[in-house]
């Protein structure tokens, strides 16, 4: 399970500080809501690594969490948008997840597998400047398959989707995040994707975290 | 914030080359002000004479200068038309056209023997007091080249204004005066004092120019002044002196133009609609862009032309002209490649460094060879291997190199520092949440990512070299000599043929440098991946 106990962080300047305590459980997806500027995004960083909280605590199955930086985290990262260097290859993209020092034969089979898994055999070469919104947000989610890590951090993903393609991606991520046993957290501020994918829901007011 | 992601290495080797390019600076200073205090003897300069006169040329290139800038962009940015791309890039070549190369054209045209003066006798029988000598003529070189290089700058302001901006004023039904006053104007306004610095600085610090056209004495600036006392006079300590006034205004002038708004290396292009102004303005606009064309194309072309059916098989059968050739290439070959490596390490160094102060201090020692202009270093690295005992013959190529690359490096590091921030700005929570090692964020993501950038910086930093006259001047000797100082010299010795054909064949070389580098390097940084 992971788990937040009571992660304080302010910024600068900010007055009352946030503070966080959450569980998500492993096959679930756990989503987040709340206002713009409610700090849902730092709560993400919060859990990423990206910054670190004055005080709290933060575990996966009892394994600490605070002193590890978001490279060693066990964590995977999936933005609204920037998901994909646009210069490189689908395949490319997807390869970054690979371990170091993997087997370039051994890597290319696991990248199409991995592209296969989410829809994508046959776009290996395709530059991801010339691919689909969805199909961008498709490669990040094989990238985040050949990474391995069992927390998956969504941030507003299909926000950017048409109707069509959010609706397939969210199932994708709602497949995936059971077969693969991780601990999901979403956030959205869209009802119908929490609807639909979340089987816990936060919602952020007044800078804490409460079961909706 | 813990986006960036940790570069130790980077941050460390950018810090030790830091340290070694400051002492250096250290080190050049050390040897002028040492010889400032053991030199003997009166110095018969015009310190204030000179500091009026090259202040003068400078606030008035930078005037004129971007006024010129202005109107070109303005036009060049509503005009469309076959061959509009070529003009741009026309423009955009200004920054490396070497300055003796403008001056010889400019002469060529407007000089005694010039076109304009032979019109003028065929047609009417009399000719004119030839403007291309003197403050006249100074200006009009430095307004040729200068004016071109705002307006290159400005029109990327202008072409980067979003275009629903231009919708919205488009439906307003906006007049050209009011279009330029709400839309064009407040676009270019906060890139003028910054660019008209970087104007002043040229101007201020120009060498080459003055050289060909100052006329004598009661034209000249502190940079040539500095040349002339330390080859003909053999004053060193008015050398010392003039040097460090350059150094001293070159120093206020950056620490004014760093208060104001960067003047950004490039802009994202927006799609702009198609207004076009009223058919009066638009006839004004095809003036202003054709007679600019012209002053700047028209002397480039007529090196060309004089340069490719005059001297050129005399100068070709020539081994000192191959020599100098060979020379040229290899030194600007080198000192673009040290350049890359020393803008690569600091660029790298700075984009991983979170800190404001840590990314000043890794820029600080690099930029400020802005303010130490190309005869002023020249004349330290002279002095300072005088200092050591090592013959200034042996220490020629070296010197050359170095210091040519170390008066590229700002340029150099403002081309590869902002591409390489926008990327980490933009993927650095990615990158760093991936776990990539350094080597594989530089060969995968930075690396393809700045393949044009690397070879735009390495055709200016090769440009700038080959077309150096100032760090040459000091060094060079018979046996040592570039491209340029053979031009100068052929001028001095009134070989004026020879010295047409080595402009054509420098100016060939600068355009064919500065047009083909930048493809040929993003060809070879994408390559693999197409």
């Amino acid at each position: 399970m992971l788990r937040a106990d009571d992660l304080v962080f302010a910024y600068p300047g900010q007055g009352e500080p946030y503070r966080f305590t959450l569980e998500a459980m492993p096959g679930t997806v756990t989503a987040i809501s709340g206002a713009s500027g409610s700090g849902k995004s730092t709560l993400l960083d919060l859990l990423a690594g990206f910054i670190r909280p004055t005080s709290g605590s933060l575990s996966l199955d009892g394994v600490g969490l605070l002193s590890l930086p978001p490279e060693t985290r066990p964590v995977s990262l999936l933005l609204q948008a920037d998901n994909l260097f646009e210069h490189l290859s689908a395949a490319e993209n997807a390869a970054l997840g690979l371990p170091r020092g993997t087997p370039k034969a051994d890597g290319k089979a696991r990248v199409a597998t991995a592209l296969a898994e989410v829809g994508l055999s046959g776009f290996e070469d395709r530059i991801a400047s010339n691919l689909s919104g969805g199909q961008k947000q498709r490669v990040a989610l094989a990238r985040t398959l050949l990474r391995d890590r069992p927390v998956l951090l969504l941030d507003e993903p299909f926000s950017a989707l048409d109707d069509e393609t959010r609706k397939t991606t969210r199932e994708l991520v709602g497949d995936l995040t059971r077969r693969h046993g991780w601990h999901t957290v979403l956030v959205s501020h869209h009802a119908d994707d929490i609807a639909a994918l979340a089987e816990a829901h936060y919602r952020i007011v007044d800078g804490r975290l409460e079961r909706a | 914030m813990l986006t960036l992601p940790r570069r130790p290495l980077r941050i460390a080797t950018a810090t030790g080359l830091t340290l070694i390019i400051a002492a250096l600076i250290v080190a050049v200073l050390w040897a002028i002000l040492d010889a400032a205090t053991g030199a003997s003897g009166g110095s018969r300069v015009d310190l204030a004479h000179l500091l009026r006169m090259t202040a003068l040329q400078a606030g008035l290139t930078m005037v004129l200068s971007l006024g010129v800038g202005v109107a070109v962009a303005w036009a060049l940015n509503r005009l469309r038309f076959f061959g509009r791309d070529l003009v741009v890039g026309l423009f955009a070549a200004a920054i490396v056209t070497p300055g003796m190369v403008v001056a010889f054209g400019l002469l060529s045209i407007w000089g005694r023997n010039g076109w304009i003066n032979q019109a003028a006798q065929s047609l009417f029988g009399f000719s004119f007091d030839s403007p291309a000598y003197g403050l006249s003529g100074i200006l009009i070189a430095h307004v040729v080249l200068d004016g071109a290089f705002a307006a290159r700058i400005l029109l990327a302001r202008l072409d980067a204004i979003a275009q629903s901006r231009l919708k919205v004023g488009q439906s307003l039904g906006l007049g050209a005066v009011q279009r330029f006053r709400l839309i064009d104007w407040p676009a270019m306004r906060g890139s003028l004092p910054g660019l008209g610095a970087i104007i002043f600085l040229l101007a201020f610090t120009s060498f080459p120019i003055v050289l060909l056209l100052g006329g004598g004495p009661a034209n000249q600036t502190l940079e040539v002044a500095i040349y002339t006392a330390v080859r003909l006079d053999f004053d060193l300590a008015g050398a010392v002196r003039l040097a460090l006034t350059q150094i001293a205004v070159c120093s206020v002038v950056i620490l004014i133009a760093s208060a104001f708004t960067p003047v950004p290396s490039a802009l994202s292009r927006s799609a702009q609609p198609n207004w076009r102004d009223a058919r009066p303005v638009r006839a004004v606009q095809w003036l202003v862009l054709v007679l600019a064309t012209l002053g700047f194309a028209l002397p480039l072309l007529n090196v060309l032309y004089e340069g490719l059916a005059g001297g050129l098989f005399r100068v070709l059968e020539q081994a000192s002209f191959w020599r100098a050739t060979a020379t040229s290439v290899i030194i600007g070959a080198s000192s673009a490649a040290l350049t890359l490596a020393l803008a690569l390490v600091l660029a790298l160094g700075r984009s991983a460094t979170a800190q404001r102060v840590g990314r000043t201090l890794l820029g600080v020692p690099a930029y400020a060879y802005l303010a130490v202009p190309a005869v002023v270093l020249s004349l330290g690295f002279f002095l300072l291997v005088r200092a050591l005992g090592v013959p200034s013959g042996a220490a020629a190529p070296v010197v050359v190199v170095i210091a040519n690359s170390l008066l590229s490096l700002p340029f150099a590091m403002a081309t590869l520092g902002p591409p390489l921030d926008a990327v980490l700005r933009s993927r650095g929570k990615l990158i760093r949440s991936l776990g990539l090692s350094g080597w594989q964020q530089f060969t995968a993501i930075e690396y393809p990512l700045l393949g044009r950038d690397i070879g735009l910086m390495l055709a200016l930093a090769f440009c700038f070299s080959l077309g150096d006259l100032g760090v040459i001047a000091l060094f060079g000797t018979q046996d040592f000599q570039t491209l340029p100082l053979m031009m100068y010299r052929a001028l001095g010795s009134y070989r004026s043929n020879d010295a047409a054909a080595i402009a054509a064949l420098l100016l060939i070389f600068t355009i064919a440098a500065f047009v083909g580098l930048p493809r040929l390097i993003e060809r070879i940084a994408h390559a693999p991946r197409r």
